[in-house]
């Protein structure tokens, strides 16, 4: 199993942080545009989603597939939004996405004081510390197919 | 090397987080001279704390959004719990509901201090207060909050009120509208 | 209360002392202001901390105590080094310093770090202060989160 990308938006639409890993194909955008047709697609899945509820939603959008990768969403109730693009025989990634949430992000950004919390993400440390996390996780690892 | 301690650790760092506050605003009060702008920088100073604060609330309980502003008083008082140690009492909701107190029987924040006659109007609380307005803030939520009654002052417990404003829209798409 | 309170108060703190110094064009940050706080702190939290202690024996009881106990109670883990030429100087050690471990692991924000070790310097020399033992105190950071404490006793 693989994990291809990672996107960090913040609640204004900002790019905080993206990587890749494991992406092979570019879309052939900047990273700009990039990011901000994902921002845009997001928030109006997130949207329609919930508009088309049978139901109260509660969590709302969570993923979607294709034949050949699965996005993960995870939105906190601050507006914070974390995608994660995997294959598709991934398992747990929500709960991975808020360990990152967790783990990660709140120790080596929202604790460095040196960090604001609405620009694009300079530390290295939290770079260095994302990564290994990624690489570390069963996520990661068992890519063995 | 030893990991243990002859201290309580979780009281030091209470006691260190006190003490730290009350040098902080003693320096203030040298630095500014009007209370009220003490008061003013106390309640900044909370903001700042408040919205670093809240993401690692969310972070620590996986809690999902607040489903009304009596859920948001549960969750608040939780926070107080996990940040200061002490549980408050969610009082003196109005009638339409839209404001509501925390009371506080004991306040780590005052322990250990004494305010003298002339600074009866200073707010020391007032980062409290900052703090949950910076902290709702980032959930979408409009807050004042102010501090009502004061130990500090005499008062029996200390009282800290917030009404609710509005419900802050998500941020549309740029380009989009 | 929790260990996030310290950490964020302390940036506050570090924020308030810099935007009061209002001379922005000086090359060398004014860091007293910071360190004052440090030293106030420092001596009223030892008071505490010390009052049902037996006295130190000496000096360097003193440092052994505010490398151990007094490190792992406030900062979380204990000292990793102290050095002494016997005369004192004492250089105290510490390679994950709380308030640099989250910035950076390297050269990264170094030209921050003295921001962040100033409100240290004075809790030291708070805390030895209120024992009895006036010195200086400066701090020396060459790869964060590492961070060397120097300790100048003032014989009187």
């Amino acid at each position: 199993m693989t994990v291809h990308n990672i996107y960090i938006f913040d609640r204004m639409g900002t790019l905080l942080y993206y990587q890749d890993w494991n992406r092979l194909k570019n879309s052939g955008m900047t990273k700009e545009e990039e990011a901000k047709l994902m921002y845009g697609m997001l928030f109006s899945l997130k949207s329609f989603v919930n508009k088309i509820s049978p139901t109260d939603p509660k969590e709302g959008f969570l993923y979607y597939k294709t034949s050949k990768y699965t996005l993960h969403f995870l939105e906190t109730p601050s507006g914070l939004k974390f995608v994660l693009n995997t294959d598709n025989h991934s398992q747990g990634v929500r709960d991975f996405l808020q360990q990152i949430y967790k783990e990660i992000f709140v120790e080596y950004v929202v604790k460095n004081p040196l960090c604001n919390l609405n620009e694009p993400i300079q530390s290295e440390l939290f770079k260095t510390k994302l990564d290994a996390y990624v690489k570390q996780s069963s996520v990661f690892l068992t890519k063995s197919m | 090397m030893s990991r243990s301690t002859r201290f309580d650790t979780k009281k030091v760092n209470s006691e260190l987080v006190t003490l730290t506050y009350g040098t902080l605003v003693a320096q203030m009060v040298k630095d500014l001279e009007n209370p009220d702008d003490v008061s003013k920088q106390l309640d900044r100073i909370g903001y700042n704390m408040g919205i670093r604060l809240i993401e690692d609330y969310l972070s620590k309980t996986g809690s999902g959004r607040c489903l009304d502003l009596k859920d948001t008083a549960d969750k608040i008082q939780t926070a107080f719990r996990m940040y200061l140690g002490v549980q408050p009492n969610v009082v003196n909701w109005s009638p339409a509901g839209d404001e509501f107190s925390f009371s506080l029987d004991s306040n780590p924040l005052t322990e250990l201090v004494e305010l003298p006659d002339d600074l009866k109007q200073l707010k020391y609380c007032n980062i409290i207060c900052g703090a949950i307005r910076g902290a709702l803030e980032m959930v979408q939520l409009d807050v004042q909050s102010w501090v009502v009654q004061d130990q500090l002052k005499g008062d029996p417990n200390t009282e800290i009120r917030v009404k609710f404003i509005r419900r802050l829209e998500d941020a549309m798409p740029a380009g989009e509208d | 209360m929790e260990d996030t309170l310290l950490d964020l108060l302390h940036s506050e703190i570090i924020n308030y002392t810099l935007q009061n110094g209002d001379e922005k064009d000086k090359k060398e940050e004014d860091l007293s202001g910071l360190e004052y706080i440090g030293f106030s702190t420092g001596y009223r939290i030892i008071e505490r901390l010390t009052k049902e202690m037996p006295r130190f024996k000496d000096e360097l009881d003193t440092m052994k105590f505010i490398c151990t106990d007094f490190w792992l109670a406030v900062y979380k883990k204990q000292i990793d080094n102290l050095r002494t030429n016997h005369q004192g100087v004492y250089v105290l050690q510490d390679n994950a310093f709380r308030f640099l471990s989250r910035l950076s692991s390297g050269k990264q924000y170094l030209e921050a770090a003295p921001r962040y070790v100033a409100f240290t310097c004075g809790v030291i020399r708070g805390s030895l202060a209120n024992l009895s033992i006036q010195c200086l105190v400066t701090a020396e950071v060459q790869s964060l989160p590492s961070c060397k404490f120097h300790i100048q006793v003032q014989r009187m």
